[in-house]
């Protein structure tokens, strides 16, 4: 929830989207010296720890102020059952305006929806009835399925070896970082000292 | 006259130490060439030390590895790089050993970020532990039969 009040507040500050990301699925001002790409499986629990932990404090301390453009690219992992529908929703429901609060229920909800299948019921909760309407029949949109998988090439490129991993880049420079366990006041001190640079 | 055997002792050392010393050195650059947090953060995942210990470890473990290599490489002081080396192996690899065995799934930070601990860096790294336990018993060997 948090993150989804914090999304919010940031998305009116996107203003255009750096090659290869999604706008939809990015928060704060592209311009910001920092970019950080978080490459996740909605079915990772270290991907919810990461999303429910750090990435609220990286929004209230970095991404609101304008310091770090946040991106998002799905890497749903072939192990886990349900990750690509969850995916595919998530990237539906940013085509409506609605990708933090899905990702929010995405994670809140992981334990449920990832033991039962029933991934629907998870992003439902998240959208008024017209935005469902639309995100079930985008999920299974060619142009969103491609989007996933397209996304999936960028992690494979870089390469993304587990999720979440975070990448930050600092003008020509990216720097692949494990979000598993990751402690916040470290990440927090790489972007200070990057920023200084 | 050198006997057979010293000689092959001698070609083992040699190739030992140039092969360890290398390691090592491109193991401290993988980590000197990004920002000391990037390490920190491998080493933090293990769970086993205080903020404080991560930076300090992250902050001067580089230049260790970077001067041990350096010393591995052109023989100087051997029998304390020899030992520094298996000291540093050994407790890499044990804690390795202890991730995998509890399930961790963690980079193990060897060089630099995105190695997952597996069986593969769990045998690269026995395989150094072993070749840098076999330096210290030659360069130990070599000065007890110069003596």
């Amino acid at each position: 929830m948090r993150v989804c009040v914090f999304a919010l507040a940031a998305l009116w500050l996107s203003r255009a989207a750096a090659p290869g990301v999604d706008l939809s699925k990015a928060l704060g001002t592209p311009s910001a010296p920092i970019t950080v790409e978080v490459f996740s499986d909605f079915e990772c629990p270290a991907c919810k720890a990461f999303h429910e932990n750090v990435l609220p404090e990286l929004m209230r301390d970095y991404v609101i102020p304008g310091k770090v453009f946040l991106a998002s690219f799905e890497f749903p992992l072939p192990m886990h059952q349900h990750s690509r529908q969850a995916a595919n929703y998530a990237v539906a429901a940013a085509r409506v305006g609605a990708y933090s609060p899905v990702a929010d229920a995405l994670f809140r909800g992981q334990e449920s929806w990832s033991a039962s299948g029933n991934v629907w019921g998870a992003v439902a909760a998240a959208l008024t009835p017209a935005q469902q309407k639309r995100v079930q029949a985008l999920a299974t949109d060619a142009g969103v399925l491609a989007q996933v998988q397209s996304e999936i090439g960028v992690g494979q490129r870089v390469p993304i070896t587990e999720t979440p991993t975070i990448l930050v880049i600092r003008g020509s420079r990216a720097i692949p970082i494990a979000g598993r366990l990751i402690r916040y006041e470290l990440l927090k001190q790489l972007l200070d000292d990057l920023a200084k640079r | 006259m050198t006997s057979p055997n010293g000689n092959i002792l001698r070609a083992g050392a040699l190739l030992l130490r140039v092969l360890l010393g290398g390691i090592f050195i491109y193991a401290a650059w993988t980590k000197l060439h990004t920002p000391w947090e990037v390490f920190a953060i491998s080493i933090d995942s293990y769970q086993i030390l205080p903020l404080r210990a991560v930076e300090l470890v992250a902050r001067s473990l580089p230049w260790f590895e970077l001067l041990v290599g350096i010393l591995l490489l052109a023989g100087l002081w051997l029998r304390s790089a020899a030992v520094a080396t298996s000291l540093l192996l050994g407790v890499f690899f044990g804690l390795m050993v202890r991730a995998f065995a509890t399930g961790q799934q963690i980079n193990c930070g060897c060089f630099g970020p995105g190695e997952l601990i597996s069986w593969k860096t769990l045998l690269r790294d026995g395989s150094l532990l072993a070749g840098s336990l076999a330096l210290t018993w030659m360069a130990f060997v070599r000065r007890r039969r110069a003596a």
